[in-house]
């Protein structure tokens, strides 16, 4: 398996829900050292979500710093009715997505990436070891966004639709194949439940 | 052997709340909101203004392509020569974008210095560029403060119902 940093719990401790709201109100002051705070506390989470969704390391860490730069402006936007951790991963969420429609002409052609080739990805020859972040990587874009954001993110389809501008229906049928696809890759067979 | 639905649930209840980027990237966070107003901004931006950002993504991604699709007889932009083109670019539409708007009167006096500031922040950025050409990071920052610098002329020059 390969071997990166997220392999090792570097987790950082987040800050209590008093000193979180002190460092969102210094930071929107300006402050940029209780910034600094936040973005050690939440860089993880948000990089994590950024990589799910772009299932590429550069662009993730594009992502993560357009995520930091635009939430600097959209702090005040934050009105503590929710956790900070919930609309983190919301606008963490929509800002990917974003940025990942800026640049997906231009990626796609570099790389060549093509659905099909995910879709030709052999098995998993073992069931019970299965690494499912590998695997999540491995989906074509539109059913990898969609199965992150619903089955890891907890988004409602509707919600999902809205994001990425597509019926509900449409969401659901992208979640169905993402299950499909990972359903084969993880060795079991399509009669299996 | 236990359901697909179970073990999928299992594994998905097993995934990484975190996971850390292979590196730092406050630095090119911290660059990027200096470059920007001293606080958070609280009103929303005109939609429009976002044309002078499409602009400049197109010439990014016109000399990023460059190296792909151009003759294989011309030398690849990268490095150095990409920074100098990109700013040859963006100096070129600058002056063009302020020579339009010279019969238009500014909303706001201070515009001239906080285009300074950013032009600054550029110097600066491309400053550290000599340095490590080819860090991506630096090179979106160059091309996230040259977008600044656009949204700032067309905001102080647009029309007052437009700036709400």
């Amino acid at each position: 398996m390969e071997t990166c940093k997220a392999d090792i719990d570097v987790t950082q401790i987040a800050p209590t829900p008093e000193t979180e709201m002190k460092l969102i109100a210094a930071a929107r002051d300006g402050d940029r050292q209780a910034y600094q705070q936040l973005y050690k506390s939440y860089a993880g989470r948000v990089y994590a979500l950024c990589y799910r969704l772009t299932a590429d390391r550069g662009l993730a860490e594009d992502a993560t710093q357009e995520v930091f730069i635009q939430l600097w402006q959209k702090l005040s936007n934050f009105s503590g009715q929710s956790r900070f951790t919930t609309w983190l991963h919301s606008v963490t969420a929509n800002i990917t997505l974003s940025y990942m429609r800026k640049q997906k002409g231009w990626f796609a052609r570099m790389m060549n990436i093509e659905d099909s080739i995910a879709e030709q990805s052999t098995a998993e020859s073992c069931t019970s070891e299965v690494d499912l972040e590998a695997l999540i990587l491995r989906l074509p874009e539109r059913a990898r966004v969609v199965f992150v954001l619903h089955a890891i993110e907890g988004h409602r389809h509707e919600e999902i639709g809205r994001m990425l501008n597509m019926a509900t229906g449409s969401s659901k049928a992208q979640f169905h194949r993402a299950k499909q696809l990972l359903k084969t890759w993880m060795g079991y067979d399509d009669g299996d439940i | 052997m236990e359901t697909f639905e179970k073990h999928l649930e299992q594994q998905l209840n097993a995934l990484p709340r975190e996971r850390q980027p292979d590196k730092d990237l406050w630095q090119g966070i911290d660059l990027a909101i200096q470059a920007r107003s001293d606080a958070p901004q609280t009103k929303r931006q005109p939609v429009w203004l976002a044309s002078a950002a499409v602009l400049m993504v197109a010439v990014i991604i016109g000399f990023m392509m460059q190296p792909f699709s151009s003759a294989p007889e011309t030398d690849p932009l990268t490095g150095q020569s990409l920074v100098k083109a990109l700013s040859q670019q963006h100096e070129k539409e600058k002056s063009a974008l302020l020579v339009s708007l010279e019969d238009t009167p500014a909303v706001t006096g201070n515009w001239q210095e906080q285009l300074t500031e950013l032009e600054d922040a550029a110097e600066a950025i491309k400053a550290a560029l000599q340095e490590d050409p080819n860090n991506t990071a630096l090179l979106r920052m160059l091309q996230s403060v040259y977008q600044q610098q656009f949204l700032l002329i067309e905001r102080v020059h647009a029309p007052k119902w437009q700036q709400i």
